[in-house]
């Protein structure tokens, strides 16, 4: 009934149709997990030939709750978002470090990647309803393990959030806005506390560059009599 | 709706004095805080919900020689609303508390709790081993003034309604942290060295769920050990006599703040639009 050569053709497009399927599968997952290692593919610290740069941490201070200024310089890449990483990771290195005055346990890769995107003005509004200046948001992709391990509180993990937004804002003014991911989704809090599900505008954050030390209770420019 | 059904058995008559029951205990609300300012305690976390691990910052427990038990923040918290509660009622306030045992209570639950209240003042209590001292938070939302802007607060940010009068609550709360040198354990007479040195105050913006909700002056104190200059740990916060005085400097600055209440109220007497300052 069916003619042979119709039988052939029937079978080969089969047998392409399959062929394809599985090569196309496969590209698939390749790139997915390209896209998984990307932070991998983009340098983290420059090479040895590139000279260190000056950059402006702002470092917390448990004590007064504070951020103080600290001017340091380090290899960075060129690209803004492998950039913003390697500033946070710097800062993370200050938390870690014995004797911190803000401390926070260390880990292999606190940082995962921070994505830089561009938002137009007006196109998000705060939670104070008011619009958002335009600018960059970054998306900071934290890991799972530098969040569990944080210090419980509403001053330690406000602190760490604070300093994160203020130290990429001090060196990329472009960043009107950042955002948190923990290991790629949201999460709640950092660590039972600080709000990660917001978007925090560098704006807001108060701007307490001290050098010196201040009274505890003017620190944060809160009191207005 | 209860009132309109005509019980015909047994089972509708017990129904309905079911339904009764809520009513009757919600008709005492205004009664209460007619004659008797409410105050509003919430003991953040619980349940599930364990907040951080205190005690590891005491002497012996890093060095893992004398390991120290910890306790969880959600326990400390109770401890200290438990406390304030009977120091507060002994004062003359209605207290209302989000939670009195060991119980899974999310954010909405507790501003529900404080909305209810018409409360002059709401502290949200704390605990970290973080830092020093009492750390004050005031929510960061920008003001927003209740009577130009319509009757309804937005419930994710009703707060914004009240951050004036929280941050006149927070200065309060500064003052008696800082009076607490001179009389704020008077009595004791015996510690009278550990007791000299004032509570570090620390006062700030953040934004929590919780608080960002409730409709009153709030505040959230955590409450951290004592530090000295070398960062050290000098009174952990399960030291049962640096709790007593946290929890007098509060219930100090919530008489001053009920006085500072009752003077607007006396000077502006039209607004009777509950206790505010
Ligand atoms: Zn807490």
């Amino acid at each position: 009934m069916i003619p042979r050569y119709q039988k052939i053709v029937f079978i080969g497009l089969l047998v392409v149709s399959i062929v394809m399927a599985v090569v196309l599968v496969r590209l698939r997952e390749r790139a997915h997990d390209q896209l998984l290692k990307g932070e991998d593919l983009a340098p983290t610290s420059a090479p040895a030939v590139a000279p260190a740069e000056a950059a402006t941490l702002l470092v917390a201070n448990d004590m007064d709750g504070t951020l103080v200024e600290v001017k340091t310089s380090l290899p960075l890449p060129k690209d803004a978002g492998a950039r913003a990483r390697a500033l946070l990771e710097k800062l993370f290195e200050i938390y870690a470090a014995a004797g911190a005055m803000h401390p926070v346990a260390g880990v292999a890769r606190p940082v995962q990647q921070v994505f830089l995107l561009t938002v137009p003005e007006g196109a998000a509004t705060n939670k104070n309803g008011s619009s958002t200046a335009a600018g960059m948001l970054a998306v900071v992709n934290l890991s799972g393990e530098f969040a569990d391990g944080h210090p419980a509180g509403i001053a330690a993990e406000s602190l760490t959030v604070e300093s994160i937004c203020a130290t990429l804002h001090a060196n990329l003014p472009q960043i009107a806005q950042v955002r948190f991911l923990v290991n790629g989704e949201v999460r709640k809090t950092l660590a039972g506390h600080a709000d990660l599900t917001r978007t925090y505008l560098t704006s807001e954050i108060p701007s307490t560059a001290v050098t010196g030390t201040q009274p505890a209770g003017e620190a944060r420019g809160v009191v207005q009599p | 709706m209860a009132v309109i059904v005509k019980p015909r058995t047994g089972s509708w008559r017990l129904l309905v004095a079911l339904l009764l029951v809520p009513a009757s205990i919600w008709a005492q609300a205004p009664l209460a805080h007619g004659t008797r300012s409410v105050v509003v305690l919430d003991a953040a976390h619980g349940g599930d919900d364990s907040g951080g691990q205190l005690g590891r910052g005491l002497p012996g427990s890093s060095a893992g020689e004398s390991p120290v038990a910890t306790v969880a923040e959600k326990s400390v918290t109770l401890t200290l609303s438990v406390r304030l509660r009977s120091l507060l009622a002994a004062r003359g306030f209605a207290v209302v508390t989000t939670r009195e045992s060991n119980v899974n209570l999310d954010a909405d639950a507790r501003a529900q709790v404080a909305n209810h209240a018409l409360a002059l003042a709401c502290l949200s209590l704390h605990a970290t081993e973080s830092g020093t001292g009492v750390h004050v938070f005031v929510s960061s939302l920008a003001p927003k003034d209740t009577r130009s802007g319509g009757r309804f607060l937005a419930w994710k940010t009703a707060q914004a309604g009240y951050v004036t009068q929280s941050l006149k609550l927070a200065s309060v709360l500064n003052s008696a942290f800082e009076q607490s040198v001179a009389g704020g354990s008077a009595g004791s007479g015996s510690n009278a060295g550990v007791e000299a040195a004032a509570i570090p105050v620390s006062l700030g913006r953040t934004s929590l769920p919780g608080v960002d909700s409730m409709a009153c002056p709030a505040v959230s104190v955590e409450v951290a050990p004592v530090r000295g200059a070398d960062r050290q740990v000098v009174t952990d916060v399960t030291d049962t006599q640096y709790q007593t005085r946290i929890v007098e400097a509060l219930a100090a600055a919530l008489m001053e703040w009920r006085t500072e209440a009752d003077t607007e109220a006396a000077s502006h007497p039209k607004s009777s639009g509950g206790p505010q300052p």
